[in-house]
């Protein structure tokens, strides 16, 4: 076992898993430091389960389950499952900052990327911190972000700005983290998690926009303000509400978005226009 | 009467909305928007756990210059508007 120290969103972590496992986070190595004091949280990869623990709800997105429940110690569990079948088990203690999963030997890596993920949502949401499930771009110096249920176009939507609006880069495809800093100011951050789309940038922007996407048979965009633009981005952002320090900490951040951030909503067709449109409303 | 289990009171700029956070209300759904007196209300049924119309309504009388008859109708209305949207049984 060799412990790996990393930083994302400005949150230290600590990975302790055996070559083989650390070998296989090429994702993580843009975000890898030598600085080891005052880490957020730690995650411990090991052989075992199954994990005894009583089921409170189970989460169901695109063929990957995840079922969340405690311990008979009280300590959390999720457990992950692709196509029905375990790849692996996460122990949470002290709020989230010490994990341990335990792998039944099936999609070891996925297991690892679903435990940080979960971990780093958990353990930062009381710090202002917050993973939203979207496409964020990149563009003078500001970060954009496209949010929207599955199979909406986030990542359509991100590609259309990269061959259509010269200076634009792709800063994460799935799931940017978003922080606000001491000084109010709001900043999206690249992560190792983006989806499908290898894109492992850390690198960071204050955010210039937020936009909800809906499919539409017509570009149109309006702005959102307050409960609507609140409303907007609960969905989008990963967390346990059912924990209530969890969901004090994501309320906190969300209405911060909603207050500051000029958020949108674009009824668009996956073409050059929507991008057209959409650049020119919210990147003055 | 009391507030169903999971329901929160939220500020959201400067509003009061109730949002399903619990386990229980997680897939509620969508968010409703109080105004002063029903957010009132909603807080005071909070405090008090188990609450009547009758309960409330003194409560009501006591913060606001409405006569009891008046606080009476009012916290009915807005019960029955609650009931109907599944927030409180």
């Amino acid at each position: 076992m060799r412990e790996q120290y990393y930083f994302v969103a400005e949150h230290l972590f600590c990975v302790e898993a055996d070559d083989g496992i650390l070998a296989q986070m090429a994702n993580y190595e843009p975000f890898r430091t030598e600085q080891s004091k005052d880490a957020l949280f730690s995650l411990t990869v090991t052989d075992g389960g199954p994990v005894q623990y009583v089921e409170e709800l189970s989460q169901d997105e695109e063929g990957q389950d995840i079922v969340c429940g405690h311990t008979e110690q009280g300590d959390a569990v999720f457990e992950f499952r692709f196509g029905g079948k375990t790849a692996g088990w996460l122990v949470c203690s002290a709020g989230y900052r010490e994990g341990t999963l335990y792998l039944s030997g099936f999609q070891s890596k996925a297991a690892v990327d679903n435990a940080l993920m979960i971990q780093f949502a958990m353990a930062s949401a009381t710090l202002n911190t917050v993973l939203f499930h979207a496409a964020a771009v990149i563009l003078d110096g500001k970060g954009y972000m496209f949010l929207g249920k599955s199979g909406t176009g986030k990542s359509t939507h991100a590609r259309l700005w990269l061959q259509n609006i010269p200076g634009t880069e792709l800063m994460n495809d799935d799931n940017p983290a978003v922080r606000i800093k001491t000084d109010g100011t709001a900043v999206v951050y690249g992560t190792p998690w983006s989806g499908k789309t290898p894109c492992y940038r850390n690198i960071c922007a204050p955010i210039g926009g937020i936009v909800l996407l809906s499919q539409a048979p017509y570009n149109k965009i309006v702005s959102l303000k307050g409960i609507g633009a609140y409303a907007a981005m609960v969905p989008s952002i990963s967390g346990k509400r059912w924990d209530a320090r969890i969901a004090d900490g994501l309320h906190e951040t969300e209405n911060a978005l909603a207050t500051y951030i000029p958020v949108w909503h674009l009824d668009c067709l996956p073409d050059a226009d929507a991008a057209h449109l959409c650049k020119q409303t919210i990147a003055l | 009467m009391k507030i169903k289990k999971g329901f929160v009171l939220r500020t959201v700029c400067g509003e009061n909305v109730i949002v399903g956070e619990g386990l229980d209300a997680i897939n509620f759904g969508r968010m409703l928007s109080l105004n002063e007196t029903a957010a009132f209300l909603w807080k005071k049924a909070m405090e008090y756990g188990d609450f009547t119309a009758d309960s409330l309504a003194d409560a009501l009388c006591q913060e606001y210059d409405v006569d009891q008859a008046q606080a009476l109708n009012d916290v009915k209305e807005t019960l029955d508007n609650l009931t109907k949207l599944g927030v409180i049984e």
